[in-house]
């Protein structure tokens, strides 16, 4: 036995693939997807679930992943800004170049994941409903103007490839 | 002599352009110090004195290197007097950042306990303890004084004595500061989140002694500075001491409650002022005592009187130390505090005066373009709108609007060295020394050099952020990148260009001078039709390529940035919330480059502005020293529901290029305060304007 | 962080018998998890809830009663129907929660159970007697965001926006027990330092709390919850109220008033209930009110604001219920 923590084999589901790796039981999500997995895109601001640099999503949700362990998230879906974007980008990733969202960018992959959950569940937002949805990501650098404003920019390009579908 | 091209010429200069690095950036792909993996990489962590004041007497570290995992342990200085809480004591490198800290407790140190102060008022009083053995605690600046302030007095029409202050502010970046650091045998390469990469290089370099070549210092892309990241501190010397120490990378990160406590700060400001007028409006005379903490050793200046002329006028500045984190340069060091300070000052007399607060400074500001965007920012907010009587409101709901001014350099200078290398594929490359904060100089650097070679921005290959070719360019501060830079990119661009044209020249049997380039081709001036592609003109060059060299030109760039803010608040006052409404920006700006990015840093300053004027505060605990307050939770900062709709208003007025990364920082709070103020008839003289402060000072008002 | 061992039992059974010294049960971790980080916290045995199936359900039950999974998350609570159909007193109050990412994680159980956020006691360097250690660093310090009632030697205030409200739901909370389990009313679950100074709430080491119950609101009844904070989200109360008032007529029959972030635990405010019930809801009675809720306030130092936002959030309630009883007759 390891007096430094437990380790662990765990499963976990990333970006709709499966990965097992090695985790110190007290390693929070966001260190496997960084340090274990490399997914560095999903960012260490805070470490306190204050400032959503981390979020990833959960079967669907955003999450802030340095407030859950990684042994705590087997069996879940976890996707991270690494797996958002295929081929081309995503219209959110789009819409935040092509506005001017991203600034020093280290908020970003965060803000644009909480924005794909909400846009998933609500195509028609007003500026309220994403200043809302977007509560839980500090930015230092935008003033949010920008970011709110290619949020409310990608809804209506999703609405719009919605319909020619 | 050089010049910019007019607006009808350009064809992507001042145009919206989108960030060359945004897809690395919304897809993940960009790297940041932080993102650095390397293969043996060790984590770094940093042992800080938990005393406000402590000699060290010894330090043992012998059981933190015995614990498995641990491969370096480094002491800062054996003799170190902390000063501060947060004080780097030792630093230990593991093969994770947990035995890395288990490992820090491990470590044991004997200190001599002195006493402390960490408040300004105490620091001054005598008997204070002494935050350095040394010197006393104040630093008293000579009297500067000019005119008469007696005569000024003696005529005023109303007079005024007041204390205003500021609080501390801290940059909180988002990515902490950090350095990933390897050695190979005498050579360091080190991945820094810097916002001076040269800054960087030179320091470690005379730090280890070695020839600056020996030193490669990489910034790709960096979480935000704001001023708090120009050289690799005691952290980025720990981390390359480390590595040398265990001969293997190391990858040393702050973590967000040292972030608060030891990497700097805006310090405070406090101002006590006498204050004279005549009844025509003019501002006659200043009598000032000013002071202000930059903790164990910063300094604490700003500059006073700010913006409007005063002849009469006497001051007084002493900076306090007290026993907290050192400031640092903070976006517009010193001119936020100045501007909070002078404009609510401003703002009492013309209430005094009975003057339209607007009115007043118009007759006090000697700078024209202030004056023109005082009446463009007066039409946008309806300044008309504002109560005439703040101290008769009724009702618990109010509104009001208020204004501030300020005024920055920006003009950049000398330093810069950049290339620009045309190839035969048609491969355009531009590389200098300075790095991209976020505000978008990369971009700029391309869209420059896309006008003067008739391309696009995303065909130019800009290479920042690496020290490695050798082409220096100064840390990114005051405003200065492109002023500095995208000169030297133009001239560099230029020169490329005019040699182009002659291998075109050549081809065509046309003369060099009859030649023009745009939408990817070189074209005859007079006969459109007669062109030849980006392509074609640059397979001429066969094995051969064309490298150039710019240089500073100061034509191309202007000094001297005003700015003015017009804010509408609304107060609830059973609730004590401050609702900011509306924030309309006006801002000098000069050439911008690409607007998209220019108007983004307006945005950026009022939302920073209004979050120090309405929430952030570093508080520290009298009686044990500590920061209370060094996490996010508790230091609090704007979000996205905090907001107030932003006008942004480019004021352009010349044609050559400024900063502008400061500027729109530096008037919010006085707007904000004087807004709060033209809607309850409450006056505060000090920020953050919290609901307890509204409402304790309601309560008082009605007493 | 320390290490510690990690268990995910299957039934509250199991759970039950895994307690003991050294045992933290981990629901959302969201709290936890920070106290871990900063060393306040320094479990060697982590339970896991998780894996224990139901215990995130809600269901409304015949008898007239929701029941709510301690497991079950913020969000899940706020989504839900029956919530939304009957209580939106909650919805407002979990909208205020935290924020969207940490209303994913954190549950229902956890948000009544969590640790003070008093920054005394978040921060590692202050031994203050919650931690074991000596004294209330509050009591002549950095007091504002500080109690005006029921302080004792601790001045911690209770941060939650959920447990003011599910209070003015007259909710209950099921206490599972190896040898059986308890219901008992929310009133009764918070513990205020006079009684403990180390523990916010009732649950002993052997106990876990399971589920909360919510009976149906009275007929025409109005719920709402306010809250003023410094930033509009991610931030706790500097005050809050949470109000439920049913009416016959134009009379009161039923009120409920509870503060939050001024008290070491939900304040509830009977001696206002009292005064409202039996009569109309005048302009007059609504000030009387606010002036009978801070009574017997004992403000610190620097947060005698909060007397003045007690009494503005309440009367700001109370008109709110007026006006929509008012529109309710129209």
């Amino acid at each position: 036995m390891n007096r430094y923590g437990l380790k662990e084999k765990i499963e976990l589901r990333i970006n709709h693939a499966t990965h097992h790796i090695e985790v110190d039981v007290r390693d929070t999500l966001l260190d496997a997807l960084r340090d274990q997995l490399g997914l560095t895109g999903t960012k260490r601001g805070c470490d306190m679930g204050e400032c959503g640099a981390c979020t990833v999503l959960m079967d669907g949700k955003p999450i802030n992943s340095c407030m859950l362990l990684a042994v705590d998230v087997m069996g879940r879906n976890i996707m991270t800004i690494e797996g958002l974007a295929q081929d081309e980008l995503h219209p959110i990733q789009q819409a935040f170049v092509e506005n001017g969202a991203v600034q020093c960018g280290f908020c970003t992959p965060g803000m644009i994941l909480t924005a794909k959950a909400f846009l998933d569940h609500c195509s028609n937002p007003t500026d309220d409903d994403v200043r809302q949805a977007i509560s839980g990501n500090l930015c230092r650098c935008t003033g949010y103007r920008k970011i709110v404003e290619a949020i409310l920019d990608a809804a209506s390009r999703l609405r719009r490839g919605k319909r020619h579908v | 002599m050089s010049s910019w091209p007019s607006a009808q010429e350009a064809k992507v200069l001042g145009k919206r352009v989108t960030r060359l690095s945004g897809v690395d950036k919304v897809t993940g792909r960009a790297k940041y110090t932080y993102d650095i993996r390397l293969p043996g990489l060790l984590y770094g962590k940093i042992l800080r004195c938990p005393y406000a004041s402590a000699k060290i007497l010894s330090v043992d570290t012998s059981k933190a290197e015995a614990l498995p995992g641990v491969r370096a342990v480094v002491v800062v200085d054996e003799n170190k007097t902390c000063r501060f809480v947060g004080d780097e004591v030792a630093a230990v490198a593991a093969t994770s950042t947990d035995i890395a800290e288990d490992a820090i407790r491990l470590i044991e140190v004997e200190y001599d306990i002195g006493n402390y102060v960490v408040d300004e008022q105490t620091s001054m009083k005598p008997g204070a303890p002494k935050v350095h053995e040394d010197r006393e605690n104040v630093r008293p600046g000579g009297v500067n004084e000019q005119g008469s302030i007696d005569d000024a007095f003696a005529e005023a029409a109303v007079t005024l004595e007041a204390t205003y202050s500021t609080q501390v502010q801290t940059h909180m970046c988002l990515e902490t500061h950090g350095h990933v650091v390897e050695w190979d045998g005498e050579s360091m390469t080190v991945w820094a989140s810097t916002q001076a990469v040269f800054g960087v290089r030179g320091s470690l370099a005379d730090h280890f002694e070695l020839p600056a070549d020996q030193v490669r210092v990489i910034t790709e892309h960096m979480g935000g500075g704001f001023g708090s990241k120009f050289g690799p501190g005691v952290e980025g010397v720990l981390a390359a001491r480390l590595a040398k120490e265990a001969e293997a990378p190391v990858k040393l990160m702050l973590d967000r409650k040292e972030e608060f406590l030891a990497v700097g700060n805006r310090p405070s400001a406090i101002a006590e002022i006498r204050a004279a007028a005549s009844k025509d409006g003019r501002l006659l005379a200043m009598d000032m005592k000013t002071y202000g903490t930059g903790g164990a050793s910063g300094g604490a200046g700003f500059p006073l009187p700010y913006v409007y002329t005063v002849n009469n006028r006497r001051r007084q500045h002493s900076d306090v130390f007290i026993n907290a984190g050192n400031a640092r340069a903070m976006r517009a060091p010193g001119h936020p505090q100045a501007s909070f300070i002078m404009e609510s000052m401003m703002d009492e007399l013309a209430y005094e005066l009975g003057m339209d607060p607007l009115e007043f400074r118009r007759r006090n500001d000697p700078n024209e373009v202030r004056q023109g965007q005082y009446t463009v920012g007066a039409r946008e907010i309806g300044w008309h709108r504002r109560n005439r009587n703040p101290r008769e409101m009724k009702g618990t709901l109010r509104r009001g609007i208020g204004m501030g001014c300020g005024l920055w350099g920006g003009g950049g200078g000398k330093g810069t060295q950049a290339r620009c290398t045309i190839h035969s594929d048609g491969t355009v490359e531009v590389v200098t020394g300075t790095q991209d904060l976020g505000t978008g100089i990369r971009t700029a650097i391309a869209i420059v050099a896309a006008e003067g070679l008739g391309l696009a921005p995303e065909q130019i290959h800009v290479r920042i952020g690496d020290s490695q070719p050798g082409l220096p360019s100064g840390g990114s501060g005051g405003s200065t990148t492109t002023a500095s830079v995208t000169p030297v990119i133009k001239t560099a661009v230029d020169k490329a260009r005019v040699q182009l044209l002659q291998w075109v020249a050549e081809e065509m049997e046309v003369e060099a001078t009859a030649l023009t380039v745009g939408d990817g081709k070189i074209f005859l001036a007079d006969d459109l039709s007669r062109n030849l592609s980006w392509k074609e003109a640059t397979s001429l060059l066969g094995t051969d390529m064309i490298v150039t060299e710019g240089e500073w030109d100061s034509n191309l760039r202007q000094s001297g940035v005003a700015g003015v803010q017009f804010a509408e608040v609304e107060v609830d006052l059973q609730t004590g919330q401050i609702q900011p409404i509306r924030i309309v920006a006006v801002q000098d700006c000069g050439l911008v480059v690409n607007r998209l990015t220019a108007e983004s840093q307006v945005y950026s300053g009022v939302i920073q502005g209004l979050s120090w004027a309405l929430l952030e505060d570093r508080i520290m605990d009298p009686s044990t020293g500590l920061m209370i307050n060094p996490d996010m939770e508790y230091y609090k900062v704007t979000g996205s529901l905090d907001m107030p709709d932003i006008q942004v208003i480019m004021y352009d007025t010349h044609r050559k290029v400024t900063g502008l990364g400061e500027p729109p920082v530096i008037p919010t709070a006085g707007a904000i305060a004087n807004a709060v103020f033209n809607a309850t008839g409450l006056r505060f003289r000090s920020i953050p304007i919290t609901p307890d402060k509204v409402l304790t000072a309601y309560k008082e008002a009605n007493a | 962080m320390k290490t510690f061992e990690y268990i995910t039992p299957e039934t509250i059974d199991e759970a039950l018998e895994l307690l003991g010294e050294g045992a933290q049960i981990l629901a959302g971790g969201t709290d936890l998890l920070g106290e871990m980080k900063r060393g306040l916290a320094t479990p060697k045995r982590l339970i896991n809830l998780k894996g224990i199936q139901g215990l995130a359900d809600i269901r409304s039950i015949p008898d007239g009663f929701l029941t709510i999974g301690s497991l079950a998350t913020l969000s899940h609570l706020a989504e839900h129907p029956l919530v939304a159909q009957h209580y939106p007193l909650l919805i407002e109050a979990l909208q205020r929660t935290a924020s969207p990412q940490i209303r994913n994680i954190a549950t229902v159980g956890g948000n009544l159970c969590q640790r003070p956020r008093c920054w005394y006691y978040r921060h590692s360097a202050f031994p203050c007697i919650r931690k074991h250690g000596e004294g209330c660093f509050a009591m002549g310090g950095q007091d504002r965001y500080h109690a005006i009632f029921g302080g004792h030697r601790c001045f911690i205030v209770h941060p939650s926006d959920l447990a003011p409200a599910l209070m003015a739901l007259d909710a209950e909370v099921r206490i599972a027990h190896a040898d059986d389990s308890r219901i008992v009313p929310l009133t009764d679950f918070f513990v205020g330092p006079r009684d403990s100074l180390t523990q916010e709430n009732i649950l002993t080491r052997q106990e876990i709390l399971t589920a909360i119950r919510i009976p149906v609101p009275p007929d025409n009844a109005y719920g709402t919850y306010l809250k003023v904070s410094e930033r509009k989200a991610t931030d706790f109360a500097l005050a809050s109220v949470a109000v439920s008032i049913a009416w016959l007529d134009t009379q009161v029959t039923h009120a409920r008033v509870v503060l939050g972030g001024v008290a070491p635990v939900p304040w509830r405010v009977k001696q206002v209930e009292e005064m409202l019930i039996g009569d109309e809801l005048s302009g007059k009675r609504i000030e009387r009110a606010c002036e009978r809720a801070v009574d017997d306030a004992t403000p610190l130092r620097h947060n005698r604001y909060k007397v003045a936002l007690v009494k503005g959030l309440l009367r700001k309630a109370l008109h709110a219920a007026h006006r929509s009883r008012e529109k309710g007759e129209k």
